[in-house]
């Protein structure tokens, strides 16, 4: 099969970067191994730093970041093309880009990040600002009382769904009659407070329809509190991409193992995709790579050497450093600076291919945990990355 | 303050063995660990149930006693010991005199062995060297050491024993030449607690110094660090040992879902602050993998390190492998009586002499039934077979060692426990491939939950966890080990919000 454009990985580079190529008319495939990390993150969008302002933060990073090569103009506008897509899609974020907020997390911590699913929009922002809970019963991933000691005045009302799981109780609340059973215990429950905080298991398909409804039946208003993966607000975001990029008609190729690739002097013809039977071939003009960090196996490391694993492309890494710091809980291990390095083009320096771009994590220097650029990052560079992608062919 | 017979210090397999001797036998006492139970060498073991195949060369006297001890646990330890049998493999280059010298030291010591031919022994576990010359299959078991000192302490907990865990010995309080109670020191408060006793023992293993210089006293030891490291999966059913004389690197154990293979032998000074080594790792692995090919390729999910109390070489010119694993006791005259040297296998052996010569020191004479007795409280732990743990999927705590809520559960309300190790070493709960990276928040979680800790201690102990986890992963992150470490920060620090924040 012949395409403009292969895209290579499925998480939120590769899906932005797709979605923005077939708006253009560009023919796009995606071919992704596994699922990415986006459909297991707290759904959130961090765009930079922990203080109040990304812009300022992106200021302090070190001039290898990728970010200083999307500019920040870029980065703005594709995060508000992101945000266009998903309201189109009925899963709005709020927030504004260029600041940062904090939702609580289920030991009762904060975390920053800057956009938020329209499900956490109410997540409480001051201290004192008061809340009840609503719990379910022996569910597996949220313990209320890791909050409660935080909170002391939050009230705790346990519902037995039937259920253990996060998403057992998600998809049983897409469910009409289900959803009708808990709008009618809650509204038997003695809650004093105006505001609810609830597991993140609004229903996967029909979000915004219950969150609306238990809004209006209850009149109380609802946040959502992101759990430990498999996470909802995740899911939902990966499927949504998913969808939308679908509907602009892209050809996804999905639990692809990619065995082999074709080439021409300084170019990359096509991919082979290993099936039982026949293979895939999957041809392109050009190709982005944004198969991630080595969590998510764009990268590989044997003991002290790193490898990329589509086109085994030189990946850049730290030099004489040890590569992990001996405290847990500091962030930024020094391997993390390892990935592929870009030129201005987003097309790898040390290769030797001219219709190669990369984006996303796998890009060195990116630290999306240190700087708390994660799917902000993933977003604006799979965005520009096709934008010279598109001029490549063109 | 508390008053009592007999005080153990250390709550190791020898300690707990001690208690359960002493509570068999009638005797009032009590036991005290500066840390958890099974923390020092025991927890840190390979787990091997020695046959005394790997002593009855070099050891015969050891041989013997692991052979008959072997028996012994087995029968009254069935739930702690999975009897694996076990192979010495014979690789090219290991030679016939050794295999020679071998059967006969076997016969010698009454261990029973069958000699197998490279397809038979391939039959036994199909994924060995395919260029195995010939195996020696003798009785090795594989024994769950942490439940091996809770069964233990069962008996003594049963007859009235007390049991002080996170209490240090700092001080050994004398009466006129003779020693008359310790000060303990509580891990949490810093509160110091006195014990009076009329006898003390010593059975603090590597630290065994340290308590003898605090009775004015002095025991000569070898120190003897060892390193081990896991695998992701349960690789062979079989124990696998080399045939040639002890070396590093020449014993996989399979354990539950895991495999731990090892060990080293590096002389050390201080039983305190020991870390693995990368050169350890890369040696124990490649030696594993001429046994085993799949070490190769395989998941290391923790490495660690212990010392072995080795009693000190007559003839040092032998080296570390070549000391004795006999042991010793010895009566310092002044109420303190220490325990030197052994294994894990003869724990109860050790504890058996050494609390006959407390019974003669009382002027008592009570036999020990601690070889015809099966450990007391085994039914609680065990009747816990995977396909019975496998019904219970949805409601799993821990995915990779599929340990089910309802148990964690009942642990925490039967066993009053406040404590993480504590869950784990009954249910192993954490102790798979993600090495508690999921589960351990959840088992917090619960113990909230059920009222037995408050928020701050629940996070203190999910901070503790997670930087000695890390510290037991450090040294294994790349390959697929790499992927789960990257997982498991995102969860805690990104997505938990753990992290401490510098940008
Ligand atoms: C546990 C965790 C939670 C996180 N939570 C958040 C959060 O809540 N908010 C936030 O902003 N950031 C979060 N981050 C960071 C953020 O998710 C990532 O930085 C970002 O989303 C990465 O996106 P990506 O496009 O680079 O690729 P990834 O999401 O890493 O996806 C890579 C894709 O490539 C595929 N692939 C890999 N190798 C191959 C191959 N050889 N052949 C074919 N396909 C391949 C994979 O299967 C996958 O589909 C989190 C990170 C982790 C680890
Ligand atoms: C790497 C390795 C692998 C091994 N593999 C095997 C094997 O497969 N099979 C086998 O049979 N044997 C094996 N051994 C040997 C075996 O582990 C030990 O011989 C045995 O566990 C020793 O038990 P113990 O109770 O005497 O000592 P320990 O388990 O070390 O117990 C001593 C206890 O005393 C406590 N303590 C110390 N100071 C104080 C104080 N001041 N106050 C209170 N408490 C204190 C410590 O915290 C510790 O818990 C192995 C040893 C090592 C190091």
């Amino acid at each position: 099969m012949k395409f403009d454009v292969a895209v290579i990985g499925s998480g939120m580079s590769g899906l932005m970067a797709s979605i923005y190529l077939a708006e253009r008319g560009v023919s796009t495939a995606v071919v992704s191994r596994g699922n990415p990390i986006c459909s297991i993150s707290s759904g959130c969008i961090d765009i930079a730093g922990s203080g109040p302002d990304t812009l300022k933060a992106i200021d302090s990073f070190p001039g290898e970041h990728p970010y200083h090569k999307v500019g920040k103009e870029a980065l703005l506008e594709s995060i508000e093309y992101f945000q266009e897509l998903m309201s189109k899609h009925g899963l709005e974020y709020d927030g504004d880009s260029r600041k940062n907020r904090s939702i609580l997390t289920p030991i009762g911590k904060r975390r920053v990040t800057s956009l938020v699913p329209f499900t956490m929009k109410a997540a409480e922002t001051a201290d004192g600002d008061a809340f009840h809970i609503i719990s379910f019963k022996d569910i597996k991933d949220f313990f209320p009382s890791y909050l409660t000691g935080r909170f002391p005045d939050a009230q705790v009302s346990v519902f037995d769904a039937g259920t253990h799981t996060t998403v057992g109780i998600a998809t049983k609340m897409d469910n009409d009659d289900f959803l009708v059973s808990f709008v009618n215990w809650i509204r038997e429950q003695e809650i004093a407070r105006d505001k609810i905080a609830i597991p993140a298991i609004l229903g996967i398909t029909k979000t915004r329809e219950i969150h609306d409804r238990l809004e209006r039946d209850t009149g109380r208003t609802f946040f959502e509190i992101p759990t430990l993966p498999p996470s909802i607000p995740g899911l939902r975001l990966y499927r949504s991409l998913r969808k939308i990029a679908e509907g602009k008609g892209v050809s996804f190729f999905s639990s692809a193992e990619i065995s082999d690739f074709g080439k021409e002097r300084k170019k990359i013809l096509g991919l082979t995709i290993k099936k039982p039977g026949r293979p895939d071939y999957v041809d392109a003009e050009a190709f982005i790579l944004a198969t991630g960090s080595f969590v998510s196996g764009g990268l590989f490391s044997d003991r002290n050497k790193f490898s990329e694993t589509v086109f085994d492309i030189p990946v850049h890494s730290p030099a004489g450093e040890e590569l992990f710091n001996e405290d847990f809980f500091k962030l930024g291990h020094p391997i993390e600076k390892s990935g592929i390095r870009v030129n201005d083009r987003f097309i790898p320096e040390d290769s030797e291919f001219e219709n190669l771009f990369a984006a996303g994590s796998i890009l060195a220097h990116s630290e999306t945990m240190k700087y708390g650029c994660g799917h902000g990052m993933a977003i604006s560079t799979g965005v520009a990355a096709a934008k010279h992608a598109e001029e490549y062919i063109r | 303050m508390i008053k009592t017979d007999v005080i153990i210090i250390g709550g190791g397999a020898t300690g707990t063995g001690v208690a359960r001797d002493l509570a068999l036998r009638g005797i009032d006492h009590c036991l005290i660990e500066k840390k958890d139970l099974a923390a020092g060498a025991t927890g840190a073991c390979h787990g091997l149930l020695h046959s005394g195949g790997r002593y009855a060369v070099e050891d015969r006297e050891s041989a013997v006693e692991c052979i008959q001890e072997n028996a012994i646990l087995r029968r009254i330890g069935s739930k702690c010991v999975e009897q694996t049998e076990g192979l010495f493999v014979r690789l090219p280059g290991d030679t016939e005199e050794y295999r020679d010298l071998f059967l006969e030291g076997c016969h010698e010591a009454g261990i029973e062995t069958e000699l197998l031919n490279s397809s038979q022994a391939l039959e036994l576990v199909p994924n060995l060297n395919p260029n195995t010359t010939e195996a020696v299959k003798v009785p090795d078991a594989s024994i769950d050491p942490f439940r091996l000192c809770m069964l233990n302490v069962e008996s003594s907990k049963n007859s009235g024993g007390r049991v002080f865990t996170h209490h240090e010995v700092v001080d050994i309080v004398t009466h006129k030449g003779r020693c008359a109670g310790v000060r303990a020191r509580d891990e949490f408060t810093s509160e110091i607690e006195e014990i009076q006793g009329k006898v003390i023992v010593n059975a603090t293993g590597a630290w065994g110094d340290q308590i003898a210089t605090m009775a004015g006293q002095e025991v000569q030891m070898s120190l003897s660090k060892g390193s081990l490291i896991i695998a992701n999966h349960r690789l062979a059913n079989m124990v696998l040992n080399r045939l040639r004389p002890a070396a590093n690197g020449d014993i996989i154990v399979p354990n539950e879902t895991v495999s731990l293979a090892g060990t080293t032998s590096i002389r050390v000074d201080n039983p305190e602050n020991l870390c693995v080594e990368d050169s350890e790792i890369s040696e124990i692995r490649s030696e594993a993998a001429r046994m085993l090919p799949d070490f190769d390729g395989v998941r290391l999910v923790r490495s660690y390190t212990g010392v072995r109390p080795l009693l000190k070489a007559k003839d040092p010119s032998g080296g570390d492998r070549a000391i004795t694993r006999g042991f010793r006791v010895v009566d310092h005259k002044n109420g303190l009586f220490s325990i030197l040297g052994g294994k894990l296998t003869t724990y109860r052996l050790m504890a058996e002499k050494l609390t006959d010569a407390v019974m003669d020191h009382f002027g008592i004479s009570v036999p020990c039934t601690t070889a015809e007795l099966p450990l007391e409280g085994q039914e609680a732990l065990s009747g816990y077979p995977i396909s019975k743990r496998l019904r219970e999927l949805e409601d799993m705590m821990c995915e990779c060692e599929l340990v089910p809520s309802s148990k964690v559960r009942q642990v925490i309300e039967e066993a009053g426990t406040r404590n993480i190790s504590d869950i784990q070493h009954r249910t192993r709960l954490g102790m798979g491939p993600c090495q508690g990276g999921f589960c351990t928040y959840r088992a917090l979680g619960l113990m909230q939950e059920t009222g037995r800790m408050n928020p701050e201690e629940a996070l203190d102990a999910l901070r503790s966890f997670l930087q000695r986890r890390y510290k037991g992963t450090r040294s294994l992150l790349w390959g697929n080990q790499l992927r789960e470490e990257q997982l498991v920060e995102g969860i805690y620090l990104s997505l938990l919000g753990m992290a401490e924040h510098e940008v």
